[in-house]
Protein backbone atom coordinates (compact mmCIF):
# COMPACT_ATOMS: atom_id res chain seq x y z
CA UNK A 1 0.00 0.00 0.00
CA UNK A 2 1.45 3.38 -0.95
CA UNK A 3 2.38 6.06 1.58
CA UNK A 4 1.12 9.61 1.23
CA UNK A 5 3.60 10.95 3.78
CA UNK A 6 6.88 9.44 4.87
CA UNK A 7 9.89 10.56 6.87
CA UNK A 8 12.63 8.64 8.64
CA UNK A 9 13.94 11.54 10.72
CA UNK A 10 11.22 14.17 10.98
CA UNK A 11 12.34 17.23 12.91
CA UNK A 12 10.10 20.30 13.11
CA UNK A 13 10.34 23.60 14.91
CA UNK A 14 10.14 27.36 14.83
CA UNK A 15 13.46 29.19 14.52
CA UNK A 16 15.91 27.16 16.60
CA UNK A 17 13.22 25.79 18.90
CA UNK A 18 12.56 22.11 18.18
CA UNK A 19 8.97 20.93 18.62
CA UNK A 20 9.02 17.48 17.01
CA UNK A 21 12.35 15.63 17.15
CA UNK A 22 13.53 12.60 15.18
CA UNK A 23 10.13 11.05 14.44
CA UNK A 24 9.94 8.08 12.11
CA UNK A 25 6.62 8.21 10.34
CA UNK A 26 5.00 6.50 7.37
CA UNK A 27 1.34 7.20 6.68
CA UNK A 28 -0.45 4.94 4.24
CA UNK A 29 -3.51 5.59 2.13
CA UNK A 30 -6.85 4.09 3.27
CA UNK A 31 -5.61 3.93 6.87
CA UNK A 32 -6.60 6.13 9.80
CA UNK A 33 -4.22 7.76 12.24
CA UNK A 34 -4.43 9.59 15.52
CA UNK A 35 -2.01 12.11 16.97
CA UNK A 36 -2.29 12.63 20.72
CA UNK A 37 -0.31 14.76 23.12
CA UNK A 38 -0.57 17.46 25.72
CA UNK A 39 -0.46 21.22 25.00
CA UNK A 40 2.77 22.25 23.25
CA UNK A 41 3.79 18.70 22.39
CA UNK A 42 3.67 19.47 18.65
CA UNK A 43 0.37 17.90 17.54
CA UNK A 44 -0.73 20.86 15.44
CA UNK A 45 2.80 21.34 14.06
CA UNK A 46 2.93 17.70 12.95
CA UNK A 47 -0.57 17.83 11.46
CA UNK A 48 0.29 21.02 9.59
CA UNK A 49 3.46 19.41 8.26
CA UNK A 50 1.52 16.34 7.07
CA UNK A 51 -1.07 18.56 5.38
CA UNK A 52 1.67 20.71 3.77
CA UNK A 53 0.60 23.84 5.66
CA UNK A 54 3.69 24.13 7.85
CA UNK A 55 5.88 27.21 7.34
CA UNK A 56 8.36 26.75 10.19
CA UNK A 57 11.75 25.05 10.20
CA UNK A 58 12.01 21.42 8.97
CA UNK A 59 15.78 21.17 9.72
CA UNK A 60 16.38 19.48 6.35
CA UNK A 61 14.27 16.47 7.34
CA UNK A 62 13.82 13.90 4.63
CA UNK A 63 10.12 14.25 3.75
CA UNK A 64 8.38 12.39 0.96
CA UNK A 65 4.81 13.08 -0.08
CA UNK A 66 2.51 11.69 -2.71
CA UNK A 67 0.24 13.85 -4.86
CA UNK A 68 -3.03 12.68 -3.30
CA UNK A 69 -5.73 15.21 -2.50
CA UNK A 70 -5.44 16.39 1.07
CA UNK A 71 -7.44 18.78 3.25
CA UNK A 72 -6.82 20.16 6.71
CA UNK A 73 -9.40 21.51 9.11
CA UNK A 74 -7.22 23.20 11.66
CA UNK A 75 -6.96 25.89 14.27
CA UNK A 76 -6.71 28.64 11.61
CA UNK A 77 -9.85 28.69 9.42
CA UNK A 78 -9.23 28.21 5.70
CA UNK A 79 -12.43 29.93 4.57
CA UNK A 80 -12.28 33.47 3.22
CA UNK A 81 -13.99 35.84 5.69
CA UNK A 82 -15.13 38.41 3.12
CA UNK A 83 -16.94 35.83 0.97
CA UNK A 84 -20.30 34.25 1.68
CA UNK A 85 -20.59 30.53 2.44
CA UNK A 86 -21.83 29.66 -1.04
CA UNK A 87 -19.08 31.77 -2.64
CA UNK A 88 -16.52 29.92 -0.51
CA UNK A 89 -18.00 26.57 -1.57
CA UNK A 90 -17.90 27.54 -5.25
CA UNK A 91 -14.34 28.83 -4.87
CA UNK A 92 -12.94 25.79 -3.06
CA UNK A 93 -14.84 23.27 -5.20
CA UNK A 94 -14.10 24.94 -8.55
CA UNK A 95 -12.92 21.75 -10.25
CA UNK A 96 -15.26 19.30 -8.54
CA UNK A 97 -18.22 20.08 -10.83
CA UNK A 98 -20.73 19.55 -8.04
CA UNK A 99 -24.39 19.95 -8.90
CA UNK A 100 -26.46 22.55 -7.12
CA UNK A 101 -28.73 19.81 -5.75
CA UNK A 102 -25.74 17.99 -4.16
CA UNK A 103 -24.53 21.22 -2.56
CA UNK A 104 -28.04 21.94 -1.25
CA UNK A 105 -28.33 18.41 0.15
CA UNK A 106 -25.05 18.74 2.06
CA UNK A 107 -25.91 22.25 3.27
CA UNK A 108 -29.25 20.95 4.56
CA UNK A 109 -27.52 18.01 6.24
CA UNK A 110 -25.19 20.38 8.10
CA UNK A 111 -28.05 22.85 8.75
CA UNK A 112 -26.24 25.60 6.83
CA UNK A 113 -28.63 26.26 3.96
CA UNK A 114 -30.22 29.29 5.60
CA UNK A 115 -26.75 30.85 6.07
CA UNK A 116 -25.51 30.24 2.52
CA UNK A 117 -25.58 33.92 1.54
CA UNK A 118 -24.04 35.17 4.80
CA UNK A 119 -20.43 36.32 5.01
CA UNK A 120 -18.04 33.97 6.82
CA UNK A 121 -16.76 36.90 8.92
CA UNK A 122 -20.20 36.98 10.58
CA UNK A 123 -20.05 33.27 11.47
CA UNK A 124 -19.17 31.91 14.91
CA UNK A 125 -16.16 29.57 15.30
CA UNK A 126 -18.51 26.59 15.48
CA UNK A 127 -20.31 27.60 12.30
CA UNK A 128 -16.98 28.06 10.49
CA UNK A 129 -15.85 24.59 11.55
CA UNK A 130 -19.21 23.12 10.50
CA UNK A 131 -18.85 24.85 7.10
CA UNK A 132 -15.34 23.47 6.65
CA UNK A 133 -16.56 19.97 7.48
CA UNK A 134 -19.40 20.40 4.93
CA UNK A 135 -16.85 21.43 2.26
CA UNK A 136 -14.68 18.42 3.19
CA UNK A 137 -17.78 16.21 2.83
CA UNK A 138 -18.46 17.66 -0.62
CA UNK A 139 -14.86 17.45 -1.75
CA UNK A 140 -14.15 14.02 -0.25
CA UNK A 141 -10.33 14.22 -0.33
CA UNK A 142 -8.08 11.14 -0.14
CA UNK A 143 -6.71 12.38 3.18
CA UNK A 144 -8.53 14.55 5.71
CA UNK A 145 -6.62 16.00 8.68
CA UNK A 146 -8.63 17.44 11.56
CA UNK A 147 -7.03 19.28 14.45
CA UNK A 148 -9.01 19.07 17.72
CA UNK A 149 -12.10 17.61 15.99
CA UNK A 150 -14.59 18.29 18.78
CA UNK A 151 -13.52 21.85 19.60
CA UNK A 152 -16.17 24.52 18.78
CA UNK A 153 -18.75 21.92 17.71
CA UNK A 154 -22.06 21.39 19.51
CA UNK A 155 -23.50 17.91 20.10
CA UNK A 156 -25.22 17.85 16.73
CA UNK A 157 -22.04 19.05 15.02
CA UNK A 158 -20.01 16.29 16.68
CA UNK A 159 -22.59 13.72 15.56
CA UNK A 160 -22.35 14.97 11.96
CA UNK A 161 -18.55 14.83 12.13
CA UNK A 162 -18.63 11.24 13.43
CA UNK A 163 -20.99 10.29 10.59
CA UNK A 164 -18.56 11.81 8.09
CA UNK A 165 -15.63 9.91 9.65
CA UNK A 166 -17.58 6.64 9.44
CA UNK A 167 -18.51 7.33 5.81
CA UNK A 168 -14.86 8.05 4.96
CA UNK A 169 -13.75 4.88 6.70
CA UNK A 170 -16.32 2.87 4.73
CA UNK A 171 -15.15 4.44 1.45
CA UNK A 172 -11.50 3.66 2.26
CA UNK A 173 -10.27 7.23 2.65
CA UNK A 174 -7.67 8.24 5.22
CA UNK A 175 -8.41 10.44 8.20
CA UNK A 176 -5.91 11.87 10.67
CA UNK A 177 -7.22 13.22 13.96
CA UNK A 178 -5.20 15.25 16.41
CA UNK A 179 -6.32 15.89 19.97
CA UNK A 180 -5.21 15.79 23.60
CA UNK A 181 -6.64 12.33 24.15
CA UNK A 182 -7.96 9.52 22.02
CA UNK A 183 -11.41 10.31 20.63
CA UNK A 184 -12.39 6.70 19.82
CA UNK A 185 -14.43 7.80 16.85
CA UNK A 186 -12.84 5.59 14.23
CA UNK A 187 -13.32 1.81 14.16
CA UNK A 188 -9.78 1.08 13.02
CA UNK A 189 -6.70 3.14 13.84
CA UNK A 190 -3.52 2.04 12.07
CA UNK A 191 -1.24 3.94 14.45
CA UNK A 192 -1.58 6.32 17.36
CA UNK A 193 1.29 8.79 17.36
CA UNK A 194 1.73 9.71 21.01
CA UNK A 195 3.79 12.89 21.31
CA UNK A 196 3.81 12.68 25.12
CA UNK A 197 6.52 10.01 24.90
CA UNK B 1 -2.62 29.31 -15.77
CA UNK B 2 -5.09 32.18 -15.31
CA UNK B 3 -8.14 30.82 -13.50
CA UNK B 4 -11.41 32.66 -13.85
CA UNK B 5 -12.64 31.70 -10.38
CA UNK B 6 -9.53 33.19 -8.68
CA UNK B 7 -9.82 36.42 -10.69
CA UNK B 8 -13.53 36.61 -9.80
CA UNK B 9 -12.83 35.98 -6.11
CA UNK B 10 -10.02 38.56 -5.96
CA UNK B 11 -12.17 41.16 -7.70
CA UNK B 12 -15.13 40.57 -5.36
CA UNK B 13 -12.80 40.82 -2.35
CA UNK B 14 -11.49 44.13 -3.66
CA UNK B 15 -14.98 45.61 -3.81
CA UNK B 16 -15.70 44.42 -0.27
CA UNK B 17 -12.35 45.58 1.12
CA UNK B 18 -13.00 49.08 2.41
CA UNK B 19 -9.31 49.98 2.67
CA UNK B 20 -8.70 49.92 -1.06
CA UNK B 21 -10.91 51.40 -3.74
CA UNK B 22 -13.03 53.37 -1.35
CA UNK B 23 -10.15 54.90 0.59
CA UNK B 24 -7.09 55.25 -1.62
CA UNK B 25 -8.75 56.62 -4.74
CA UNK B 26 -10.73 59.42 -3.05
CA UNK B 27 -7.69 60.35 -0.92
CA UNK B 28 -5.52 60.61 -4.01
CA UNK B 29 -8.20 62.58 -5.84
CA UNK B 30 -8.35 65.11 -3.00
CA UNK B 31 -4.54 65.40 -3.05
CA UNK B 32 -4.65 66.01 -6.79
CA UNK B 33 -7.22 68.76 -6.40
CA UNK B 34 -5.38 70.41 -3.52
CA UNK B 35 -1.85 70.01 -4.90
CA UNK B 36 -1.71 72.87 -7.46
CA UNK B 37 -3.19 75.34 -5.01
CA UNK B 38 -0.68 74.34 -2.32
CA UNK B 39 2.35 74.29 -4.62
CA UNK B 40 1.80 77.34 -6.81
CA UNK B 41 -1.31 78.99 -5.43
CA UNK B 42 -3.14 78.55 -8.74
CA UNK B 43 -4.70 75.88 -10.93
CA UNK B 44 -1.80 75.88 -13.36
CA UNK B 45 1.48 74.10 -12.76
CA UNK B 46 4.70 74.79 -14.65
CA UNK B 47 5.59 72.10 -17.17
CA UNK B 48 8.95 71.22 -15.59
CA UNK B 49 7.31 70.65 -12.22
CA UNK B 50 4.33 68.83 -13.71
CA UNK B 51 6.14 65.74 -14.98
CA UNK B 52 8.13 65.07 -11.81
CA UNK B 53 5.06 65.54 -9.60
CA UNK B 54 2.97 63.30 -11.84
CA UNK B 55 5.63 60.58 -11.51
CA UNK B 56 5.65 61.10 -7.73
CA UNK B 57 1.87 60.71 -7.68
CA UNK B 58 2.20 57.52 -9.72
CA UNK B 59 4.76 56.10 -7.27
CA UNK B 60 2.73 57.18 -4.23
CA UNK B 61 -0.50 55.74 -5.59
CA UNK B 62 1.18 52.45 -6.58
CA UNK B 63 2.78 52.16 -3.14
CA UNK B 64 -0.52 52.80 -1.38
CA UNK B 65 -2.16 50.24 -3.62
CA UNK B 66 0.60 47.67 -2.93
CA UNK B 67 0.54 47.97 0.85
CA UNK B 68 -3.25 48.18 1.19
CA UNK B 69 -3.79 44.55 2.08
CA UNK B 70 -0.64 42.48 2.84
CA UNK B 71 -1.01 38.73 2.34
CA UNK B 72 -0.77 36.54 5.42
CA UNK B 73 1.59 33.71 4.40
CA UNK B 74 0.04 31.10 6.71
CA UNK B 75 -3.52 31.94 5.64
CA UNK B 76 -2.55 31.97 1.98
CA UNK B 77 -0.91 28.53 2.18
CA UNK B 78 -3.95 27.15 4.01
CA UNK B 79 -6.33 28.65 1.46
CA UNK B 80 -4.37 27.25 -1.50
CA UNK B 81 -4.09 23.78 0.04
CA UNK B 82 -7.75 23.74 1.12
CA UNK B 83 -8.84 24.43 -2.44
CA UNK B 84 -6.02 22.38 -4.08
CA UNK B 85 -4.98 25.55 -5.91
CA UNK B 86 -1.52 25.73 -7.41
CA UNK B 87 0.69 28.63 -6.41
CA UNK B 88 1.43 29.63 -10.00
CA UNK B 89 -2.28 29.71 -10.89
CA UNK B 90 -2.94 31.90 -7.87
CA UNK B 91 -0.03 34.20 -8.69
CA UNK B 92 -0.96 34.84 -12.32
CA UNK B 93 -4.70 35.07 -11.64
CA UNK B 94 -4.08 37.55 -8.84
CA UNK B 95 -1.80 39.56 -11.15
CA UNK B 96 -4.61 39.77 -13.72
CA UNK B 97 -7.18 40.70 -11.05
CA UNK B 98 -4.91 43.42 -9.61
CA UNK B 99 -4.23 44.76 -13.09
CA UNK B 100 -7.96 44.95 -13.78
CA UNK B 101 -8.47 46.91 -10.57
CA UNK B 102 -5.38 49.08 -10.69
CA UNK B 103 -4.96 50.05 -14.35
CA UNK B 104 -8.29 51.87 -14.85
CA UNK B 105 -7.80 53.69 -11.55
CA UNK B 106 -4.33 54.93 -12.43
CA UNK B 107 -5.47 56.12 -15.87
CA UNK B 108 -8.36 57.94 -14.18
CA UNK B 109 -5.97 59.57 -11.70
CA UNK B 110 -3.64 60.71 -14.50
CA UNK B 111 -6.61 62.27 -16.31
CA UNK B 112 -7.74 63.98 -13.08
CA UNK B 113 -4.23 65.25 -12.41
CA UNK B 114 -3.90 66.65 -15.92
CA UNK B 115 -7.33 68.23 -15.68
CA UNK B 116 -6.90 69.86 -12.29
CA UNK B 117 -3.41 71.18 -12.97
CA UNK B 118 -4.46 72.39 -16.43
CA UNK B 119 -1.36 70.78 -17.93
CA UNK B 120 -0.81 67.79 -20.20
CA UNK B 121 1.82 65.22 -21.06
CA UNK B 122 3.69 65.79 -24.33
CA UNK B 123 3.16 62.31 -25.64
CA UNK B 124 0.47 60.46 -27.58
CA UNK B 125 -2.27 58.70 -25.66
CA UNK B 126 -1.19 55.27 -26.87
CA UNK B 127 2.37 55.74 -25.54
CA UNK B 128 1.05 56.95 -22.18
CA UNK B 129 -1.37 54.02 -21.88
CA UNK B 130 1.26 51.44 -22.90
CA UNK B 131 3.93 52.85 -20.57
CA UNK B 132 1.48 52.86 -17.64
CA UNK B 133 0.39 49.30 -18.52
CA UNK B 134 3.99 48.05 -18.38
CA UNK B 135 4.56 49.98 -15.16
CA UNK B 136 1.44 48.40 -13.60
CA UNK B 137 2.31 44.83 -14.63
CA UNK B 138 5.86 45.15 -13.29
CA UNK B 139 4.79 46.83 -10.04
CA UNK B 140 2.08 44.22 -9.37
CA UNK B 141 4.36 41.24 -10.12
CA UNK B 142 7.19 42.62 -7.95
CA UNK B 143 4.78 43.34 -5.11
CA UNK B 144 3.21 39.88 -5.27
CA UNK B 145 6.63 38.28 -5.52
CA UNK B 146 7.72 40.00 -2.30
CA UNK B 147 4.54 38.96 -0.54
CA UNK B 148 4.41 35.35 -1.72
CA UNK B 149 8.09 34.37 -1.72
CA UNK B 150 9.75 36.47 0.95
CA UNK B 151 9.15 37.25 4.59
CA UNK B 152 8.92 40.98 3.77
CA UNK B 153 5.17 40.93 4.08
CA UNK B 154 4.57 43.69 6.60
CA UNK B 155 3.71 47.17 5.44
CA UNK B 156 6.86 48.91 6.64
CA UNK B 157 9.32 46.51 5.00
CA UNK B 158 7.19 46.42 1.87
CA UNK B 159 7.25 50.21 1.72
CA UNK B 160 11.02 50.46 2.29
CA UNK B 161 11.98 47.85 -0.28
CA UNK B 162 9.34 48.34 -2.94
CA UNK B 163 9.47 52.15 -3.29
CA UNK B 164 13.04 52.25 -4.73
CA UNK B 165 12.02 49.59 -7.26
CA UNK B 166 8.96 51.62 -8.25
CA UNK B 167 11.17 54.71 -8.61
CA UNK B 168 13.28 52.73 -11.08
CA UNK B 169 10.19 51.75 -13.08
CA UNK B 170 8.90 55.33 -13.00
CA UNK B 171 12.20 56.80 -14.25
CA UNK B 172 11.84 54.68 -17.39
CA UNK B 173 8.47 56.28 -18.02
CA UNK B 174 9.82 59.84 -17.85
CA UNK B 175 11.28 60.04 -21.40
CA UNK B 176 8.06 58.59 -22.84
CA UNK B 177 5.97 61.22 -21.08
CA UNK B 178 8.36 64.03 -21.96
CA UNK B 179 7.48 63.54 -25.60
CA UNK B 180 10.79 62.49 -27.16
CA UNK B 181 10.59 61.57 -30.85
CA UNK B 182 8.76 58.45 -31.97
CA UNK B 183 11.86 56.28 -32.62
CA UNK B 184 13.25 56.88 -29.15
CA UNK B 185 9.79 56.32 -27.63
CA UNK B 186 9.60 52.96 -29.43
CA UNK B 187 13.03 52.02 -28.07
CA UNK B 188 11.95 52.90 -24.53
CA UNK B 189 8.73 50.92 -24.92
CA UNK B 190 10.70 47.92 -26.18
CA UNK B 191 13.06 48.29 -23.21
CA UNK B 192 10.06 48.32 -20.90
CA UNK B 193 8.65 45.23 -22.60
CA UNK B 194 12.03 43.52 -22.11
CA UNK B 195 12.06 44.39 -18.41
CA UNK B 196 8.50 43.05 -18.08
CA UNK B 197 9.55 39.78 -19.73
CA UNK B 198 12.59 39.48 -17.44
CA UNK B 199 10.44 39.99 -14.33
CA UNK B 200 7.87 37.49 -15.68
CA UNK B 201 10.65 34.93 -16.33
CA UNK B 202 12.12 35.54 -12.86
CA UNK B 203 8.80 35.03 -11.05
CA UNK B 204 7.96 32.08 -13.30
CA UNK B 205 11.26 30.42 -12.35
CA UNK B 206 10.45 30.84 -8.64
CA UNK B 207 6.86 29.64 -9.10
CA UNK B 208 7.95 26.49 -10.90
CA UNK B 209 10.71 25.69 -8.44
CA UNK B 210 8.62 26.35 -5.31
CA UNK B 211 7.19 23.26 -3.59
Amino acid sequence: MSSFFESSNLKLGYGNQIVVDDLKISLKLSKNYEIIGKNGSGKTTLLMCISNNFIGNTFNSDIQRSKNSLMEIGSIPSLIPKLSLIENINYFLFNEKKQESTINKILNKYELNQFRADLIEDFSSGMIKRSEIAIADLKNPDVLCIDEPKVYLDENGIQLLLELLKKREYEGNSTILSSQESIISLASIERTIDLND
Amino acid sequence: MIKKYIVKKETSLEFRNNTSLFLITPTMSVLIIVFPILSENRFRVDNDLFLIVELLFLILFTTLFSIRNPLDEQRLIKELNFGSIQKKDYFYSKTVAELGIFYPQIILLLILFSGFTNTSLNSSLIYICLSVLFFCINAIMINLFFQVFTSFNNRFVQFTIIVPIYIGFAILIAPLWLGVNQEISNIYLLMYLGITLIIYAFTNFYLRSSK
